[in-house]
């Protein structure tokens, strides 16, 4: 066993734990701090996969700004912040749904050929002039999206309105 | 060059969008079931860097441009998830979302 | 009132018109006899391909003037218009004058389309036209509601005969549609023309086909007929037709509708060809209903009803000359007919007009206040008596000596022969008794009815014409024109009247027929007198049984309530419960499953998200599972 195949094994260890704690847990804040980990621990993951841009990326959008984004709708639906969630067990019938989509997955991808064992490596350079060179207009319509998303958002949000 | 293998993340993806399909389906709170979402966007986008260490050329490059396009879209849908759930909590006093039945007959 | 006048004079000018033209292409046809001008347009080509018409298949709109056609143009047009104008006098204080020049003008439209016809499915679609037209105009008074009915029946009974006369078509189509002149390429390609050139399309080809459906056909063409021209058995709905204005019973009893009927046989066998078998048939039907429908003529009380009894009779002898194999003889009655018939009618019409009631016995003493309508009457009576000179008298005889020429062949015939032979003169006895009824005496038995007077010269005018052409028209057959006319025709086989011995013998019985039977009508009904039959008379039932019509609309009735209710009843039973229960059945179904299906619609969001899922599984089983086993399955890649 490698060294990065041991890194992967607990990496993946931790992304699965951190994301069933984050649904499972009763508190709110609680279930914030586990995704926090977990985008971090997913993070962590890019890097081992040598996209270190991808790394940074999900450091700086995931584990920062979504993180503090949740963090503010927690606060602001919510009286107190450390108030508990009702139990909610584990139901029978989304359960079977989720774990009979993980199979078939699994079996569909394993069906798949396995091209190449090695990892290709590949500098942040030229994904960034991949990323504004080739795709630089589609990267300036997704700019166009979000500021529309973002303008909707506050649209939704604006006080005065019921 | 790192030898690792291609079913294992798959496998870990795919527990991982199980995982958030899961409480996308059970959770009621309205942030938990947009944590859930965020957990299977995750998993997806891993998909995508994946495949494309995985592949040779510039398909690698085309996976994590995905993978950043996707990143931002994630970031969007959190943003505008948030602003439902403000409104939900406004107009019904609650972000439960088995309250939230108008579509109900 | 007198704007909708003005417009009935536009009828007028226009079938005047028409009458002109008509009696122009009548003369050229007696100028250049046993022509056929034909001229047409094909709609519809349908190219030769594999199948029942291996040969193509059309269908054609034309016209074809031939001597048949032409002397029933002369007919529709000159009886069309003086109709017409007899109706500026009739009709001018109804309010329906213009849907009645209308009407009318639509059915002298149908009649002449029919005549004019090159070939059976035009003739079928003018067919249709005459009948529809005819349930127009007898139900001209619809808010009567016995015209309402008698429009029904002319309209019901007519259609048992349409559809008999279609299925016949269709025997005919599947017998020849291939049949015709070499190279032809057969009927159904030449869109079942009658002529070609100057021959019968069929003619030498027709009877080679299969004779036992040949037979059916040609019954299926008589019970069409029959339906039109009101023979046994469908002879109902023609008395009621007296419901309608009394000038449509003229244009329909002269002209028109029952003109139809008998111009149909008289097309079939010219250009069809009967069997024996169907020429027999058609004897018997025609020499039964001539006396038939003239026993029951001889009680009626009602002027224009005995004039109907006295149609069906005359038509049953038009019926036997063509089914004798004379249709050129049987269709010249029909012309002069048409002349005596529409005169009856428009003199009768005159007196309905002057007196108000239709009632035999409250007339009397009529001829002195109407002196030309007296005059007319006994014309057209003394015509239809065929006494000579009058038309009736010359084809009346010639059809007589025409199927007795055949009895040598076809002993078949004397029965019908003879009976056509007594309806002389039961025809003569009960025109006679309407008129010495209705114009002998001194005053009306009903004395409200004083004041009757002549209409105006727009009605007189029609009578004189008529009275001439009920005196003239049978001496036609000597001017050599319009005896080539009747002979000319290809296929047509005509006597000339020659009166040798057998002839005169003929003509000097049904003459002493004729003159005894007007002999009785006056010893029983002459100058005022009512014979009342005693109440003991063994005679009693029979009358009854005549005013009773020999109970056949009584009969058609009971079937037409009572069996026809019998299968509405057990279709409503089955559309009820059948249909309906199947109907609903299924309906309740759906509501049983949606009320259980509506469930499911909870209004949650993730409800509906793990439906999605249960659908990307059940995609997953598809494409992962079943698709792969079906794919080893067939053994294919």
């Amino acid at each position: 066993m490698s060294l990065e195949e041991l890194a992967f094994i607990v990496l993946a260890a931790v992304a699965l734990f951190t994301a069933v704690a984050a649904l499972l847990v009763r508190e709110l804040v609680h279930t914030i701090l586990w995704i926090a980990v977990f985008f971090v621990d997913i993070s962590a993951i890019y890097f081992l996969l040598e996209a270190p841009f991808l790394g940074v990326l999900q450091l700086g959008v995931y584990a920062g700004a979504v993180t503090v984004l949740l963090l503010f709708g927690v606060m602001l639906t919510r009286k107190r912040i450390f108030s508990r969630e009702a139990v909610t067990g584990l139901d029978a019938v989304p359960l079977s749904l989720a774990v009979v989509t993980f199979i078939f997955v699994v079996t569909a991808v394993g069906q798949l050929p396995q091209s190449s064992e090695t990892l290709s490596v590949y500098d942040p350079t030229l994904l960034s002039q991949n990323l504004f060179g080739t795709n630089g207009p589609w990267l300036l319509l997704l700019g166009l999206l979000m500021m529309g998303a973002v303008a909707g958002s506050i649209y939704l949000v604006r006080e005065g309105r019921e | 060059m790192t030898a690792l293998p291609l079913v294992g993340f798959v496998a870990l993806s795919s527990a991982l969008f199980a995982v958030g399909l899961f409480g996308i389906l059970t959770r009621r709170n309205f942030i938990l079931v947009l944590i859930a979402i965020e957990i299977a966007m995750n998993a997806a986008i891993l998909n995508f860097v994946y495949f494309g260490a995985f592949s040779n050329g510039t398909a690698g490059l085309t996976g994590q441009a995905v993978a950043v396009v996707l990143i931002g879209f994630a970031a969007t849908e959190v943003a505008v998830g948030l602003a439902i759930v403000l409104a939900l909590n406004r107009v019904k006093g609650t972000i439960n979302v088995a309250q939230a039945n108008e579509l109900k007959l | 009132m007198r704007r909708l006048e003005w417009g009935g004079w536009v009828s007028v000018a226009f079938s005047g018109a028409a009458m002109v033209v008509g009696v122009l292409i009548g003369v050229g046809e007696m100028v250049n006899p046993g022509t056929y001008t034909d001229v047409r347009y094909t709609w519809l080509h349908l190219a030769p391909a594999p199948g029942p018409f291996p040969n193509g298949f059309s269908l054609v709109v034309g016209t074809l003037v031939d001597p048949i056609s032409a002397l029933m143009l002369i007919v529709v047009t000159v009886v069309g218009f003086l109709v017409m104008l007899y109706s500026i006098g009739y009709m001018h204080q109804d309010r329906g004058l213009p849907r009645y020049y209308a009407e009318l003008s639509l059915f002298l439209t149908a009649m002449s389309g029919l005549v004019l016809a090159d070939n059976l499915l035009e003739f079928f679609v003018f067919w249709e036209l005459v009948g529809v037209c005819s349930y127009f105009l007898i139900g001209f008074y619809y808010e009567k509601p016995s015209a309402a009915s008698a429009a029904k029946e002319a309209f019901i009974v007519t259609r048992v005969g349409d559809i008999m006369f279609l299925l016949g078509i269709f025997l005919y189509f599947y017998n020849f549609a291939l049949a015709g002149p070499a190279g032809s390429g057969g009927w159904a390609a030449n869109g079942f023309l009658f002529v070609n050139g100057n021959q019968p399309y069929l003619l030498g080809h027709g009877l080679g086909g299969n004779s036992t459906l040949l037979t059916v056909a040609g019954i299926m063409i008589l019970g069409g007929a029959a339906g039109k021209s009101a023979q046994f058995p469908l002879h109902v709905w023609l008395p009621d037709a007296m419901e309608g204005p009394t000038t449509v019973s003229a244009l329909i009893h002269a002209a028109t509708m029952v003109a139809a009927g008998v111009y149909l046989l008289a097309v079939a066998s010219l250009f069809l060809g009967f069997t024996s078998t169907d020429q027999l048939a058609i004897v018997g039907i025609g020499g039964f209903t001539a006396f038939f429908a003239a026993t029951m003529a001889v009680v009626h009380p009602d002027i224009k009803r005995v004039i109907a009894y006295s149609t069906i009779s005359q038509l049953g002898y038009m019926v036997m000359a063509v089914g004798a194999g004379f249709a050129m003889v049987g269709l010249f009655h029909l012309f002069t007919h048409a002349f005596f018939k529409a005169l009856l009618f428009l003199a009768a019409g005159s007196v309905i007009h002057a007196v108000g009631t239709q009632d035999l016995f409250k007339m009397g003493g009529l001829r002195k206040t109407m002196r030309l309508t007296a005059i007319a009457f006994a014309v057209g009576g003394l015509a239809l008596a065929g006494i000579p000179p009058f038309a009736g008298f010359w084809s009346k005889d010639d059809i007589l000596s025409a199927v007795y020429s055949q009895l040598g062949s076809h002993p078949a015939y004397w029965p019908f022969f003879l009976l056509a032979f007594a309806a002389v003169f039961l025809t003569a006895y009960y025109i006679f008794r309407a008129w010495f009824l209705a114009f002998s005496g001194d005053h009306p038995r009903d004395p409200s009815l004083g004041h009757a007077h002549e209409g105006p010269w727009t009605m007189q005018v029609p009578l004189v014409l008529l009275s001439a052409l009920a005196c003239g028209a049978g001496l036609l057959i000597f001017v050599p024109g319009f005896q080539s006319l009747l002979l000319s025709g290809a296929g047509a086989t005509g006597i000339p009247p020659v009166y040798g011995t057998t002839d005169l013998l003929i003509s000097a019985a049904s003459v002493a027929l004729g003159v005894s039977g007007i002999a009785l009508a006056w010893v029983l009904w002459g100058n005022g007198r009512v014979y009342a039959l005693p109440e003991t008379s063994a005679a009693q039932p029979v009358r009854r049984l005549l005013l009773k019509r020999y109970y056949f609309k009584i009969g058609y009735d009971w079937i037409g309530a009572k069996g026809v209710y019998t299968i509405a009843r057990a279709a409503d039973f089955f559309d009820r419960f059948v249909i309906d229960g199947t109907v609903h059945g299924f309906e309740r179904a759906f509501a049983l499953v949606s009320n259980r299906l509506r469930r499911i619609q909870s209004g949650v969001v993730s409800d509906y998200a793990a439906y999605v899922v249960a659908g990307l599984i059940a995609l997953f089983v598809i494409l992962l599972i079943v698709a792969p086993y079906v794919v080893s399955r067939l053994g294919g890649g």
